[in-house]
């Protein structure tokens, strides 16, 4: 392929990388509420205690939308 | 302002050349002093009924304790030197990232958290790759590599080895994609609608530099914890 080609498909390589991370972790971060909210509704005395957990969850699922976006980032660079 | 780029300065000698990210190297030693200088100053004149300073760093200690009580189920307080450091060192680092340091011009690169290196979230990463390596075999000797001999020992024993890849890697590239991630973010903001959209995005970088930081201790007593008990 042509120079400017390659830099072009990297731009769109870079979009579908973190689109597709982004659903993965958006996925992830709704389920961690849901498991929250269920605790909480069954169990309100427990909700300090569990939202530190979901915290937990949610930056370790959030992480791997940023790995998309480190992808992304070097492929923007191409 | 360019992109959490860094000032490089390459040394070469004897045919090799060698990189390094002095605005890195800088912010990181400037993160050490302060972890050393509050250490220094906490323990400075100790008595039975703590000062002010005492009791903050004492109320400190017993969060390590309290997490590694949760977390480990005995032997747990000799773990607290490197659990600690780790924890006070990339919280500090951390939320360097927000100090006003990028007013201070450099050729390339500006002054932000250390941690937007990937150099130093790999130090890291590795050091907790040697502590609970050592930890494991300090606890089960070469059983720590191999279980017993028959065909889900064998994969059990491979497995265990592609982790000790993949846990340093996972390690370091969230901490570092963390505040790498909020970094762009807030140079966009600023671009966006400058001084005020920012705002509410360096307060969640705030928030963000105590979970990663508790992320990342919470992973090293659980690979710690994993390596060194006995059952499998």
């Amino acid at each position: 392929m042509i120079e400017g080609q390659i830099s072009q498909m990297a731009h769109l390589g870079a979009g579908i990388a973190i689109g597709f991370g982004a659903i993965g972790a958006g996925l992830g971060i709704g389920f961690a509420t849901k498991g929250l909210m269920d605790a909480v509704s069954r169990q309100p005395e427990v909700a300090g205690k569990a939202f530190g957990f979901f915290l937990l969850g949610a930056a370790l699922s959030e992480a791997c939308a940023l790995y998309a976006f480190v992808i992304a980032f070097q492929l923007l660079g191409k | 302002m360019s992109e959490a780029g860094h000032w490089i300065y390459t040394l070469s000698t004897s045919g090799h050349n060698y990189t390094f990210n002095l605005d890195t190297i800088f912010t990181m030693w400037f993160a050490m002093a302060v972890v050393i200088i509050f250490a220094l100053l906490a323990t400075r004149k100790l008595s039975l009924v703590p000062g002010k300073m005492q009791a903050v760093s004492e109320s400190i200690l017993k969060f390590f304790w309290g997490t590694l009580d949760t977390m480990m189920p005995n032997k747990n307080r000799q773990h607290v030197p490197l659990v600690a450091s780790l924890f006070l060192f990339i919280l500090t680092a951390n939320l360097m990232g927000q100090l006003p340091l990028r007013i201070i011009h450099m050729k390339t690169g500006e002054l932000a958290s250390p941690t937007n290196d990937l150099n130093v979230t790999g130090a890291l990463a590795i050091i907790v790759l040697i502590y609970y390596v050592a930890a494991g075999l300090k606890a089960k000797g070469a059983k720590f590599f191999l279980h017993e001999f028959s065909f889900t020992g064998i994969v059990m024993a491979l497995v265990e080895l592609l982790e000790m890849v993949t846990r340093p890697l996972s390690l370091a590239i969230r901490l570092f994609a963390n505040v790498f991630a909020g970094e762009i973010l807030i140079s966009i903001a600023l671009g966006l609608y400058a001084y005020f959209l920012p705002l509410p995005i360096m307060l969640f970088e705030l928030l963000v530099a105590f979970i990663q930081a508790t992320v990342f201790m919470m992973l090293t007593i659980a690979y710690i914890s994993s390596a060194s008990s006995e059952e499998h």
